[in-house]
């Protein structure tokens, strides 16, 4: 039933160039660390909670372009609409998040 | 995706299309998955609920004919209001938008069924179930009746104690289920399956709105369906998201539902303008004035329709801040549906125009819409909302949107597409005489309402004074229903002499056919196409006619087609999945019989529900179906 060519064109012209391995190691080992520096700013227990809640989230920020960008592609060419459409994605969840907080349980 | 991927592949075993299984009769239609037959199973569904949804309308108007009427009791009119909106929206209009979308979709692009036939089956069935979920309430101990938008806490189980909004919650629930798969499929299938030389900018416009409408489906449906599993968890297993005294907030709901519910209206009027946009170019012989300044119009507004939804709810309380700031985002979006009917209005300018059923339903939609779109804007101005809120001018309003609108576009759609879809022309004379009859009706029914509203009628009130003003413009507005009630019946009556022809709808039935659709025959074969067609530009039909071809270039030889095998299994997901919420929404009721109440209060019918889902689900997952070749020698000899 399905073709097995990974763009949204289908076409032939836009089938990934092979890569070697050493990127991936790169960006699995960047991947682990950026798991510890989290894990260390709360184990530490040196430091203060807002600080490492802003810290959890930047490293969360920094692992979600990693993982999307290099393990789903998208960096890819190809993949300009499932960018469009996760961008979509997040602005809408992000608007329902603002308005919860902001509206609903804050005012 | 039946593309030529296995055409030209000698290594294929090509021989097993011979020995597929053909059902006939009702199992044809249960295990379908041809995007052509779902079609007339949407509209057929949609088609019954929007009946019941009407039938509903006439007892609210016959209701509203003069004061104080005792015709229905405050209780079942608030039963019917809920219904009534409820059903137009999720089952009436929403299927037959699928209906069209599944007929001509595949057939605009070149394609020979959408992405994921099976998934096709499997929205349709959901949204089937859903729906007779929904309206089984009518006789299993009352209707919801908290209005279509199940406001908090009205709608909580302290103030509405019958089963009735658990009916709405998990009915909707499951008929949202089928939209959001028929939207992904969609989306999928217009990315991914265009034929060849049919790059975005070269799609038709009814193409354009489908792909547009599936993505705000694909954005607002999880918003709604997030709404209702909260509703439901509040109301069946004790939980507190809208209960004020332990901590919860009603506002939540309006919020959550309206993050859905504005979108949903463009969902719904999305399509409209695509079957507009089809509709009066090719009566107009001319090509779409301002083709690509539609496309940014209708992307724009689909943005735009994400950050209006507190225009809803100016009256709640937000502050002055935001109701300016939502005034105007509304306001914004009145310039992309202008681009829109001016871009209509010039496409006709200068054009050999023929007032054809479709044509005559395109261009009353124009003027009707426009005024609905009028009183948008003037609604959009939060302090003129604070004196319309709630009273029949904003009935006025968005029934001016849906019925002359989306419903004025979607008889233009089905009078259009009609002899694609069944092979048979609907009679033009008998077109015409609906579209009088329910153009006349709906404004007669909807115009006064504006003065009603104006003049401080309240909406959802099942009853008024005399000698307020009311009086005489009710009564015209009830008459005005049952006109437009007229009107569906001549259509009804319409389809019914036309089946009873044969059918022999040329290819081309309107003889000025623009889009892929025209250029093979009514109703298309099992396999749409013979051979992919090559598109050479905008109009790709219309594009070779005026180099004089009477057919498309083919885009690939004639080889064997692979087609999607028939099956059951959506059909018994979708019973699942009816069983499983029947069973949760009784688990806390008592039962006369022991052996009922020990099934339904330990979640056992729940379970043997969701076992029938999961057990399709792994059946589908563990047997392959490699689906079936159509070979060429089937081909030939056949009017291609």
């Amino acid at each position: 039933m399905t073709t097995d060519q990974h763009s949204p064109e289908g076409g032939i012209k836009h089938r990934h160039r092979h890569e070697g391995p050493q990127r991936h190691i790169v960006v699995f080992i960047f991947s682990i660390v950026l798991t510890l520096i989290a894990f260390a700013a709360v184990a530490a227990g040196g430091v203060n909670a807002t600080f490492a809640v802003i810290i959890l989230l930047v490293m969360a920020v920094l692992q979600v372009i990693l993982q999307m960008g290099f393990w789903m592609h998208l960096k890819d060419k190809g993949h300009l609409l499932p960018i469009i459409f996760m961008l979509g994605g997040f602005f809408i969840a992000g608007t329902c998040i603002v308005m919860s907080l902001y509206w609903v349980w804050w005012d | 995706m039946a593309q030529a991927a296995h055409t030209l592949n000698p290594s294929k075993p090509l021989g097993h299309g011979h020995s597929v299984k053909r059902h006939t009769g009702l199992m044809d239609w249960i295990t379908t998955v041809d995007h052509k037959k779902i079609a007339i199973l949407y509209l057929i569904a949609g088609g019954l609920f929007f009946g019941i949804g009407g039938f509903e309308a006439i007892l609210i108007r016959i209701q509203l004919i003069k004061p104080m009427n005792s015709f229905l009791d405050a209780q079942t009119f608030n039963e019917l209001i809920t219904m009534h909106g409820t059903t137009m929206i999720f089952l009436g209009v929403m299927p037959v938008i699928f209906a069209l979308m599944n007929a001509v979709i595949p057939l605009q692009i070149g394609a020979r069924d959408v992405a994921f036939p099976f998934l096709n089956a499997l929205g349709f069935w959901t949204f089937l179930f859903g729906g007779i979920l929904l309206n089984l309430s009518w006789v299993m101990g009352g209707a919801p009746d908290a209005g279509w938008t199940a406001y908090t806490p009205l709608s909580t189980s302290t103030y509405s104690t019958t089963h009735g909004v658990d009916f709405y919650t998990i009915g909707l629930q499951i008929a949202g289920l089928g939209t959001l798969i028929g939207g992904i499929n969609f989306l999928a299938t217009i990315i991914t399956m265009r034929a060849p030389g049919m790059s975005f900018m070269r799609m038709p416009m009814f193409a354009w709105t489908t792909f547009i409408t599936s993505a705000i489906i694909l954005f607002a449906f999880p918003a709604i369906t997030v709404g209702l599993v909260l509703l439901t968890f509040d109301r069946i297993i004790g939980a507190n998201f809208f209960e004020v005294g332990a901590g919860g907030n009603p506002i939540l709901w309006q919020h959550i539902f309206w993050i859905f519910g504005h979108p949903e209206v463009y969902i719904l009027i999305l399509p409209a303008f695509g079957i507009i946009s089809e509709v009066i170019p090719t009566f107009a012989r001319k090509r779409l004035f301002g083709y690509s300044s539609m496309v940014f119009a209708t992307i724009l507004i689909a943005f735009l329709g994400f950050m209006v939804w507190a225009h809803h709810m100016f009256t709640t309380g937000l502050g002055p801040v935001a109701n300016a700031l939502f005034s105007v985002s509304t306001m914004l979006i009145a310039v992309p549906t202008g681009i829109k009917i001016f871009n209509w209005l010039l496409t006709m300018w200068g054009g050999q125009v023929r007032f054809t059923t479709p044509n005559l339903f395109a261009v009353g939609f124009i003027p009707t819409f426009t005024m609905g779109g009028v009183t948008g804007v003037m609604l959009a101005s939060a302090p003129a909302d604070f004196q319309f809120h709630d009273t029949y001018f904003v009935v006025a309003h968005f029934h001016y949107v849906i019925v002359g609108g989306l419903v004025l576009g979607l008889f233009a759609g089905l009078h259009y597409w009609w002899p694609k879809m069944f092979g048979r022309m609907l009679s033009e004379k008998l077109g015409k005489w609906t579209f009088w009859t329910f153009i006349l009706g709906f404004h007669l029914t909807f115009f006064v309402q504006h003065f009603l509203g104006l003049m401080g009628m309240q909406r959802r009130v099942f009853t008024y004074l005399p000698n307020q003003h009311f009086d005489v413009l009710n009564l015209v507005s009830t008459i005005g229903a049952f006109l437009m009630g007229v009107g569906m019946i001549i259509f009804l009556t319409n389809i019914f002499l036309t089946s009873r022809k044969p059918a022999d709808a040329a290819a081309d039935p309107w003889e000025d056919g623009r889009t892929l659709e025209w250029s093979i025959p009514s109703p298309p074969p099992e396999y749409n196409f013979k051979q992919t067609p090559l598109v050479r530009g905008i109009d790709a039909f219309w594009k070779e006619k005026t180099a004089g071809h009477t057919e498309m270039t083919p885009a690939e030889p004639v080889g064997s087609i692979h087609m999607p095998s028939a099956t059951m299994l959506p059909f018994l997901m979708s019973v699942g999945i009816f069983i499983a919420g029947l069973g949760f929404m009784f688990s806390r009721d008592e039962f006369k019989s022991d052996f009922v109440g020990f099934m339904f209060n330990n979640y056992l019918v729940t379970a043997i529900g969701l076992l029938i889902t999961f057990g399709s689900m792994l059946m589908r997952s563990l047997f392959d179906d490699q689906g079936w070749h159509i070979e060429p020698e089937e081909l030939e000899g056949e009017q291609i």
